[in-house]
């Protein structure tokens, strides 16, 4: 078995790759990230929705989920894991809504048990297994970009690019909900995969230099659509 | 997951009765000396949860019944990804750790569907007589490899032109020997045979762990 002793080039992108998949059993094709609430609302077209992404990658993803996974893969890099913990309340805290709370633990605690597993005898995976049983027994809230933040650093992948790989898995799944919604097609798709390239490259640079204490965004009508998607009488996404 | 629980993953196309079935077994288990728990997964809304709750008040608690939502993806919730599934399991064994069953009731999907290894120990696959006689024969994962294939809604058979000796003769032929059961969940008949062969399946399973 191959087990380099750090993440670089070819070995890096490979765990890029398989951990930012959207294929990767994390939860997030039951997501849509905040999304049906604004399209239940009828505040997201097929002609806004590239706005919308951006927004929500400008003011959510990137000041919440995105600083902490960097602000926990220095943490995790130290082995420091009452810091890695409490990031992980502060990051559950700043998430206002239940559906977002729910969401993010029940994929961060099913994520990091996945990889422990899968990366048992590997390089980094004892570091997983360490966070994977703070999170079995219950010490901490157990959210995914925590945990993802966790894997990374263990195998040694560079946190610019673990920002970069979670927040495309995230634009990625916020696609397929929209896809699923009929707000795209099969080719819109991709074309607004290409065009948040560029904000995900910005948005991941101020997430790396982001301090502890910012991390948590502010977006008043994202907290109140996803208030009124939690309590919708119908939905496909649980986010 | 605590090898104690019992996971049933009911599946099958839309309409045949899969939550009838759930809400039929749940009191035989609960007779059978077991704890049940009943996760369901609505393609759009609450609606089998509520149902479920609503049918069983009085049996088992409200508490003791979680609908969740699947992404548009019946099939992927329980096979590809049962990411939000195996979490609400967790949790609930969590907050009633009494529980010893859990029957997951999949969103209504094709005949391509199957339960994940990792989500059920029982895999059962519902039809019912109005998908037409047919059925079985146009096979599907669901209908051959699945551990019990219930035929379900047999009293209305013939009022949808539907030969039930011909349904079941077939369902065994691609089965391979593996059970078929004829129910009608609504009145209860063969609903007792259905919960005696998920138990025995999963001991027999178990059993095969062991050794």
């Amino acid at each position: 078995m191959v087990t380099p002793k750090d993440a670089s080039g070819p070995a890096s992108l490979l765990i890029s790759l398989q951990l930012s998949d959207s294929a990767f059993p994390s939860g997030f094709y039951a997501m849509s990230h905040g999304l049906e609430g604004f399209h239940q609302q009828g505040l997201v077209d097929g002609d806004t929705i590239g706005d919308l992404l951006e927004d929500i990658l400008v003011r959510t993803a990137g000041p919440g989920d995105a600083t902490a996974l960097a602000r926990t893969h220095g943490a995790a890099v130290r082995q420091d894991w009452d810091h890695v913990a409490e990031l992980d309340r502060l990051l559950f805290a700043s998430k206002l809504n239940s559906e977002l709370r729910r969401s993010s633990t029940r994929s961060g605690r099913q994520l990091i048990d996945i990889v422990s597993e899968a990366y048992a005898g590997t390089h980094g995976g004892d570091d997983i297994a360490t966070w994977a049983e703070w999170v079995r027994s219950r010490r901490t809230p157990g959210c995914q970009a925590i945990a993802t933040g966790v894997c990374y650093a263990a195998t040694g992948v560079a946190v610019e690019q673990a920002v970069v790989s979670d927040l495309f898995a995230f634009a990625i799944s916020f696609a397929g909900a929209a896809l699923r919604l009929r707000l795209t097609d099969h080719r819109s798709t991709q074309k607004l995969l290409r065009r948040v390239q560029p904000v995900i490259e910005e948005v991941a640079a101020d997430a790396v230099a982001r301090p502890e204490a910012d991390i948590g965004g502010f977006t008043p009508v994202g907290d109140i659509m996803s208030a009124g998607h939690e309590r919708a009488p119908a939905r496909l996404f649980t986010s | 997951m605590n090898d104690n629980v019992l996971r049933v993953g009911i599946g099958g196309p839309v309409g045949t009765g899969k939550t009838a079935l759930t809400e039929a077994l749940v009191p035989l288990f609960l007779a059978a000396g077991r704890t049940p728990g009943v996760i369901t997964n609505d393609i759009y809304t609450q609606e089998d949860a509520l149902h479920v709750r609503r049918e069983l008040a009085g049996i088992i608690s409200p508490e003791c019944v979680i609908g969740v939502e699947t992404g548009a993806c019946p099939h992927t919730a329980v096979r590809d990804d049962p990411t939000m599934n195996l979490a609400a399991g967790e949790e609930m064994l969590e907050r009633f750790p009494q529980i010893d069953t859990l029957i997951y009731e999949s969103g209504g999907d094709n005949l391509t569907l199957t339960f994940s290894p990792a989500l059920a120990d029982v895999f059962v696959f519902v039809l019912d007589t109005s998908n037409g006689q047919k059925m079985p024969r146009k096979g599907g994962p669901g209908i051959t490899e699945s551990d019990i294939l219930v035929i379900n809604k047999v009293d209305i058979a013939q009022y949808v032109r539907t030969d039930l000796e011909v349904m079941e003769r077939d369902a065994h032929a691609v089965r391979e020997g593996r059970p078929v059961i004829l129910t009608n969940a609504l009145e209860g008949m063969g609903v007792q045979k259905l919960c005696d062969t998920i138990i025995a399946r999963w001991e027999a399973q178990r059993g095969r762990n062991v050794a």
